[in-house]
């Protein structure tokens, strides 16, 4: 694929940057920014003392209408699903349309075994006769739902991961003490060093660090 | 804790008492919790109850004449139609009302007084289910017609006639109207009692007799179901019957909150008490027994139809053929397609009126499922008049009426949530955060 065809915060782009960090053999697309030593920037991450500082630069980060980034602290913060703006997720469409492929096809091949390729009389039953269907259309109605639901969300959150480019870094690690960091990362296609730094310092970040990605 | 309670408890409450009455301040000092939201003025709903109370008198009124158009059969069908799905949805709430104490539950406190209300129309379900058995009796069986033959004309009903005779049914009835109501009454009165003493031992009570309660609740319910509805055949058994009326009892009550809620939001009432978060969870309960009652009532339908026993398939037979199919195929959308696809979505579930409207469906559902069970049990006693669904309707909207005009004179009687619950506060945070 040519780089047009990867603009940041395309799905193209995005599968082929799973595929490189977890698939051997694949290389990840050129990074969109290097920093001066030379490595990949993975992104700007600004640290936060408080819960209500990060909150609120959030808040300004959702306006500034970032996409990919991310809140990072050592315990939940109520409301912040709002304050960074999450969209719900299309996982329950994603669910729904395997699970009503599955029970469909259920239905298709047993009618298809039971009424056409390889019909049986069993117990006296009609060929065609929906009932016996039911619990195998059930049954791969929701074991597919349960797998789109649990590979789906594993997919769409990129867990499991080994490795993060912010645990490099000895200061992030308080993170699970008593600091809060906010990451906007190169992925995102508004990503400018300038502008990423002064809305960081205008949110109040008590500092502000490009994060190199070494993996 | 005073020595009558030893007996109830661990000998030390996790919070002390001081703690405790400090959580009741708090409560007492919320602005939730203020009059305009928790009571109603006497007679704020009286334009309301006196159209239900008109529609009940005027529904009743024309399944009397039915019965004159017709003949008995055809009024007392249309009547136990009204009667049974109404019981069903009184037990369903009472069977709520007991999970929530035995599982401590915190975020359907602010819903459960009108939980308890709808149980507690439980007694006059039973005046009227005492009504249509006195008829049956009198008449020597209308519709429960092995009331009047002789058990050595079928040898099916001498084998089930230790079971089957009038004094045990009359028994049985006594029993299960008398537990009904003792638990519908009892719970109520406890949590109406903690409305003004704060007594938060009475909680205990309450979980203590939901125990043993939900098990009399579900023997009790099953073998109602076996006497009013699966004897209507005596030929007839499914073991799963009793499953199958619980699961539509289940199903309507919550229909028929959903629609309580609606009307006491759309009047003001309850405020921040219950929101969308707490109706968001009551709609993931009429999502789950839509599910649960298309789960069983094709459970029991699938293994009848395998097993091919011509006791158990002639009603289904009976019910596949003529008009009673088509019925039987309606019956299955409005009872499981429909509300599932209504209710899947996280959307209706959160908007009261929209609740409240899909929640009239559901009802119209259960009733149909009814209407299902009882009325080709006319038909097989005799010429069914094909007219006759006029005196179902008027039946059907007789009764919801008349217990429509008790419920909101039992809403308005009393707070309508349980002021001093310990679990108060649990409610008032409640939030399904997804």
């Amino acid at each position: 694929m040519s780089d047009a065809q990867m603009k940041p915060g395309t799905w193209a782009r995005d599968i082929a940057m799973a595929l490189g960090t977890y698939v051997p053999g694949f290389a990840r697309p050129p990074a969109r920014f290097v920093s001066e030593r030379g490595q990949p920037v993975h992104g700007i991450v600004g640290e936060f003392a408080t819960p209500a500082a990060v909150y609120h630069a959030a808040e300004k980060v959702r306006d500034a209408g970032f996409k990919r980034w991310d809140v990072y602290s050592p315990f939940p913060i109520h409301g912040m699903e709002e304050a960074m703006g999450f969209r719900r997720t299309f996982l329950p469409l994603l669910v729904a349309a395997i699970g009503f492929s599955g029970a469909g096809l259920g239905l298709l091949f047993q009618y298809w075994v039971s009424a056409a390729a390889y019909p049986l009389v069993v117990q006296g039953k009609p060929y065609g006769a929906w009932e016996p269907f039911v619990p195998i259309m059930f049954e791969l109605g929701v074991l597919p739902s349960a797998f789109a639901a649990l590979f789906g969300m594993l997919m769409l959150n990129g867990l499991p991961r080994f490795h993060h480019p912010l645990l490099a870094r000895e200061r992030f690690l308080s993170v699970s003490d008593d600091t809060f960091f906010l990451c906007i990362e190169a992925e995102d296609a508004g990503f400018d060093a300038d502008r990423i730094r002064s809305l960081l310092e205008g949110a109040g970040a008590r500092s502000i660090e490009l994060v190199e990605d070494d993996a | 804790m005073t020595q009558a309670h030893a007996h109830m408890g661990p000998h030390q409450p996790a919070i002390s008492d001081e703690a405790y009455q400090e959580r009741l301040d708090r409560l007492a000092r919320h602005p939730a919790l203020g009059e305009q939201f928790t009571r109603v003025r006497p007679g704020e709903f009286a334009s309301m109850q006196h159209l239900l109370l008109g529609v009940g008198a005027v529904g009743l009124g024309l399944t009397v004449v039915g019965g004159f158009v017709y003949d008995i059969r055809h009024a007392l069908a249309a009547y136990e139609i009204g009667v049974l799905a109404a019981t069903a949805m009184g037990l369903g709430a009472l069977f709520f009302v007991m999970v929530f104490h035995m599982t401590n539950a915190g975020w359907s406190v602010t819903l459960r007084r009108q939980y308890e209300n709808l149980a507690s129309m439980l007694p006059i379900c039973m005046a009227m289910v005492a009504v249509a058995l006195v008829i049956e009796i009198v008449s020597g069986g209308v519709l429960l017609r092995w009331i009047g033959m002789d058990p050595h004309s079928d040898h099916l009903l001498h084998h089930k006639s230790g079971y089957l005779n009038t004094t045990f049914l009359v028994i049985r009835f006594a029993v299960y109207a008398g537990l009904w109501s003792f638990l519908a009454l009892r719970l109520r009165g406890w949590s109406v009692e903690q409305d003004t003493s704060g007594d938060r031992w009475l909680s205990r009570r309450c979980r203590f007799n939901s125990g043993w309660g939900l098990l009399a609740f579900a023997l009790s319910t099953a073998f109602f179901a076996f006497d009013f509805l699966m004897g209507m055949d005596f030929r007839f058994y499914s073991t799963m019957w009793g499953v199958y009326y619980f699961a539509g009892a289940a199903f309507s009550s919550l229909a028929a909150l959903a629609v309580m809620f609606a009307f006491l939001k759309t009047r003001g009432k309850l405020g921040e008490l219950v929101e969308s978060e707490h109706l968001h969870d009551h709609g993931k309960l009429m999502f789950g027994f839509t599910v649960f009652w298309a789960y069983i009532a094709f459970g029991q339908y699938f293994l009848i139809w395998y097993g091919n026993i011509p006791e158990e398939t002639a009603y289904f037979i009976f019910r596949k053929t003529g008009g009673w199919a088509i019925l039987g195929q309606v019956l299955i959308a409005v009872h499981f397609f429909v509300p599932f696809f209504l209710l899947i979505s996280r959307v209706p579930k959160r908007n009261p009126k929209v609740l409240g409207a899909l929640a009239f469906i559901l009802i119209a559902a259960h009733v149909l499922d009814m209407v299902w069970i009882i009325k080709p049990a006319v038909g097989a006693s005799g010429e069914l008049a094909p007219m006759s669904w006029w005196v179902d309707v008027a039946a059907v909207l007789g009764v919801f009426g008349v217990l429509g005009f008790f419920m909101l004179r039992a809403a308005s009687s009393v707070a309508l949530v349980p002021m001093k619950d310990p679990r108060m506060e649990h409610a008032l945070e409640h939030c399904n955060y997804v």
